[in-house]
């Protein structure tokens, strides 16, 4: 009786051993790549949902659409190479609206040019560029708009 | 007769090759992008390599890979939406190679480059199926007629070449305007019926890369599947030198390839790859 016991018992634990076995090298093969593709339905969804670049991202989707370069940020009585001039916290804020001009990095930008302008109230654009093969035509469109007082700060 | 049959021998471990050639490529990756964020990357070459030198063959660690995938992932947490997708890629190999000297099992080594070079592929098909910009053309449109392809082939079209550059300067000068003026500029066509062209391409590229996704898939080891990985590759640097992603994917086809004269072929390519991005006459 206790044999058999014994026996049921090595059993499962050769099969729970195995078990492992199989789902450790599932692990090994699978865990890296299942890495990589959340990376990059992460990327699909802010692209979808957070005007994020097609370029950046980790989404491999380079070559998919115009260059975010072609962005543009246009602030009415201030020039953006000005502003962006030695300082890299407004590079960094502005490039940012310009690899995904959504309305979260819209208010972040016109936050940081208030702050650092003498001005009480301003304006902050984002375009984008569209062109149409048929025709040859570019032109840019407005993907975003903001207006900011000081006293709203 | 003696050479040949010594590349052959050398040509035997791809997996060895192919580790080999990341390495390199990524020298000269993060020698380029060493100036970032060097707060942290000073400490993590200074621990490093004291670590390689005094503990390389005392320890079943990795060091090296492990210092590397530190300096990967420092660029990557402060840059994440600034690197280029190669970076992404160059992290889950070198997270392959790590866990790969602890488990030491080659053909999971294998199977995670396969799947991680599928995957990449096939997430650029994607993006091009789902972007109107793409699929209707405009894309190619648009970056053929400022010249932002084949630049190197332009040059034997010098009116071409004239209509690219002045298209560029059309584009320099309205974006010197204000855009609520709502001015637009014409293209001019650097070729003939370039529409037409640019959606032929939309299709060629759509179509090559779904091809070389499923092969690489199904049939990772079939000479064929490499002679398409290959053309790929080429063609995608003949339009323009992204070497840093390209010489990655030349690395995987290296591991997965077994054809002796085709490992060759990929070797040439990365060390070709290296030389540019060394140089910096193509992109890292």
């Amino acid at each position: 009786m206790l044999s058999l016991q014994n026996f049921h018992f090595h059993h499962a634990c050769e099969s729970f051993l195995k078990m492992t076995k199989t789902t450790k090298e599932f692990l090994l093969k699978y865990g890296i790549p299942s890495l990589a593709i959340i990376v990059v339905v992460i990327q699909l969804f802010l692209v979808n949902t957070k005007e994020l670049s097609r370029w950046k991202g980790g989404g491999y989707g380079m070559y998919t659409e115009i260059h975010y370069f072609y962005n543009q940020i246009y602030i009415p009585g201030m020039s953006v190479d000005s502003l962006v001039k030695d300082n890299s916290e407004m590079k960094f804020t502005l490039g940012h609206l310009m690899v995904m001009p959504n309305e979260t990095n819209l208010k972040k930008a016109a936050e940081l040019v208030l702050k650092t302008s003498k001005k009480d109230s301003i304006d902050v654009q984002i375009w984008k560029p569209i062109v149409n093969s048929e025709n040859g035509i570019y032109t840019r469109v407005l993907a975003g708009e903001i207006h900011l007082n000081k006293s709203g700060l | 007769m003696k050479y040949w049959s010594d590349i052959q021998i050398k040509l035997k471990d791809q997996v060895y090759l192919g580790k080999l050639m990341l390495l390199l490529m990524l020298l000269a990756y993060l020698f380029i992008l060493g100036e970032n964020q060097i707060f942290w990357k000073i400490p993590v070459i200074s621990v490093g390599l004291i670590t390689w030198l005094l503990f390389r063959n005392k320890t079943k660690h990795p060091i090296v890979w492990i210092m590397v995938f530190l300096l990967l992932l420092i660029d990557l947490f402060y840059s994440y939406y600034w690197v280029a997708n190669h970076h992404f890629m160059l992290i889950f190999m070198v997270l392959s190679v790590i866990l790969y000297s602890y488990h030491n099992q080659q053909r999971i080594f294998i199977k995670n480059i396969q799947i991680l070079a599928v995957i990449v592929v096939l997430a650029s098909v994607v993006h091009k199926v789902s972007s109107s910009q793409f699929i209707n053309g405009d894309f190619y449109y648009h970056a053929l007629n400022l010249g932002a392809l084949f630049k190197y082939f332009f040059r034997f079209f010098p009116d071409s070449v004239e209509l690219a550059n002045s298209n560029t300067e059309s584009l320099k000068l309205l974006h010197g305007t204000d855009p609520n003026l709502g001015e637009s500029i014409i293209l001019k066509n650097v070729f003939p019926k370039l529409r037409v062209i640019s959606v032929m391409l939309v299709w060629l590229t759509i179509i090559v890369e779904f091809i070389v996704a499923m092969a690489i898939l199904l049939k990772p080891k079939n000479k064929w599947t490499h002679l398409i990985f290959i053309a790929m590759i080429i063609g995608v640097l003949c339009t323009r030198l992204e070497t840093g992603f390209m010489s990655l994917l030349a690395i995987s086809g290296l591991i997965l390839c077994s054809n002796r004269k085709l490992s060759m072929l990929y070797i040439l390519i990365i060390l070709g790859c290296i030389a540019l991005i060394i140089t910096k006459i193509g992109y890292h």
